[in-house]
């Protein structure tokens, strides 16, 4: 809650009498090749708040009384009060989902002006890969449209081969 | 990001007999942590892969004053269909484990700002797309890919750029391929 967002709730409307209010805006997400437009957000020059609900749209995570989980992965999150990573404003709760990068030591980008935020991989999900060479699979499309997963070729051997036209 | 539209027509004439899959954000480069194209891995049959970052030329190419690629990969992957496990070019997992590139965090950073620069130059965006592929390869000077997606994207700028930048290397364009199942058995 840095000086930013002060400046920006004197100019909102949205102000409930007593309660830090939320000034929203829509932004786009940049989360595993996915574009995602995310329609509410708290007010924040450095961070990222969305409304829980709508966080395993943004990276998969979901809010519970644990934590924000992940599969097996959970972050212990503060929830009875407002704190780095969970705040309620007006009634509305937020999460943080750049603390939750930043404790993950997943990195990040964000062009404020044009309201996109765009996420490198979180470090600990890459295990598989890094320990044991278990090939991470992907999604892509073929010249039809059709989605090929590498996962399809299992029990086969594959050969894959970037290649580009320049 | 352009590849589908500049080979689309020889692509749909060769009439292939492999798939061919179209990734505009560079996201196989991106989870296996490559850094160049062409780039081959061999994934076996239960998903596991056994060979990384080789470069996966069909021959060898003269560019310019440069030479690129090899001869030597097709008879990798021939030998590994034809013996499988047995084949002397598979590399152990322990050894697998090794020669996956690990990224500084520099080098991660550079990930989302590249995607950033993706994104942006396909919303039409071409000034700022530039700014955030510049960042990317002030991150990750080393990557490749961040370099030439950049150049390809101005008419003629790839080929001369890539003759630059090779001539100024002082390490080989791609690291020798592993042959050891051609008698040469010491590590790389």
């Amino acid at each position: 809650m840095g000086h930013g967002r002060r400046l920006v709730l004197a100019f909102t409307s949205f102000a409930l009498a007593g309660v830090p209010a939320a000034a929203q805006g829509a932004v786009t997400v940049l989360y595993d090749d996915q574009v995602i437009d995310i329609e509410r957000t708290l007010a924040d020059p450095n961070d990222l708040w969305v409304v829980p609900e709508d966080l395993p749209r943004v990276n998969r995570f979901e809010l519970k009384p644990e934590g924000a989980c992940l599969d097996e992965l959970c972050v212990p999150v503060v929830q009875d009060r407002d704190s780095e990573m969970f705040v309620t404003r007006g009634g509305q709760p937020w999460f943080n989902v750049t603390a939750l990068a930043r404790r993950l030591e997943q990195a990040y980008v964000a062009d404020h002006d044009r309201g996109i935020w765009s996420f490198g991989q979180i470090p600990v999900t890459r295990t598989g890969f890094l320990g044991s060479a278990i090939a991470p699979d992907f999604e892509l499309p073929n010249r039809q449209g059709t989605m090929v997963r590498l996962s399809d070729f299992r029990g086969k051997k594959v050969l894959v081969v970037t290649w580009a036209s320049w | 990001m352009r590849g589908e539209t500049a080979t689309a027509e020889w692509h749909d004439q060769a009439e292939l007999t492999y798939t061919t899959l179209i990734d505009t954000t560079h996201r196989v480069t991106s989870l296996y942590n490559l850094t160049n194209v062409p780039s081959g891995i061999l994934v076996d049959e239960s998903g596991r892969v056994r060979r990384i970052d080789d470069g996966a030329y069909s021959g060898a190419l003269q560019i310019g004053d440069a030479s690129i690629g090899a001869h030597d990969y097709r008879p990798i992957v021939r030998d590994w269909v034809a013996r499988g496990e047995n084949s002397e070019y598979l590399w152990t997992s322990d050894e697998m484990v090794e020669r996956i590139r690990r990224r500084t965090p520099d080098q991660a950073r550079a990930e989302p700002s590249f995607k950033l620069g993706v994104y942006l130059y396909g919303q039409g965006d071409v000034v700022l797309a530039r700014t955030y592929w510049e960042r990317a390869q002030a991150l990750a000077p080393d990557s490749w890919n961040f370099h030439r997606q950049d150049w390809n994207l101005t008419e003629g700028l790839a080929g001369p750029k890539l003759l630059e930048k090779l001539g100024a290397l002082d390490e080989p364009f791609y690291a020798p391929l592993d042959l050891r199942g051609q008698g040469d058995t010491a590590p790389r």
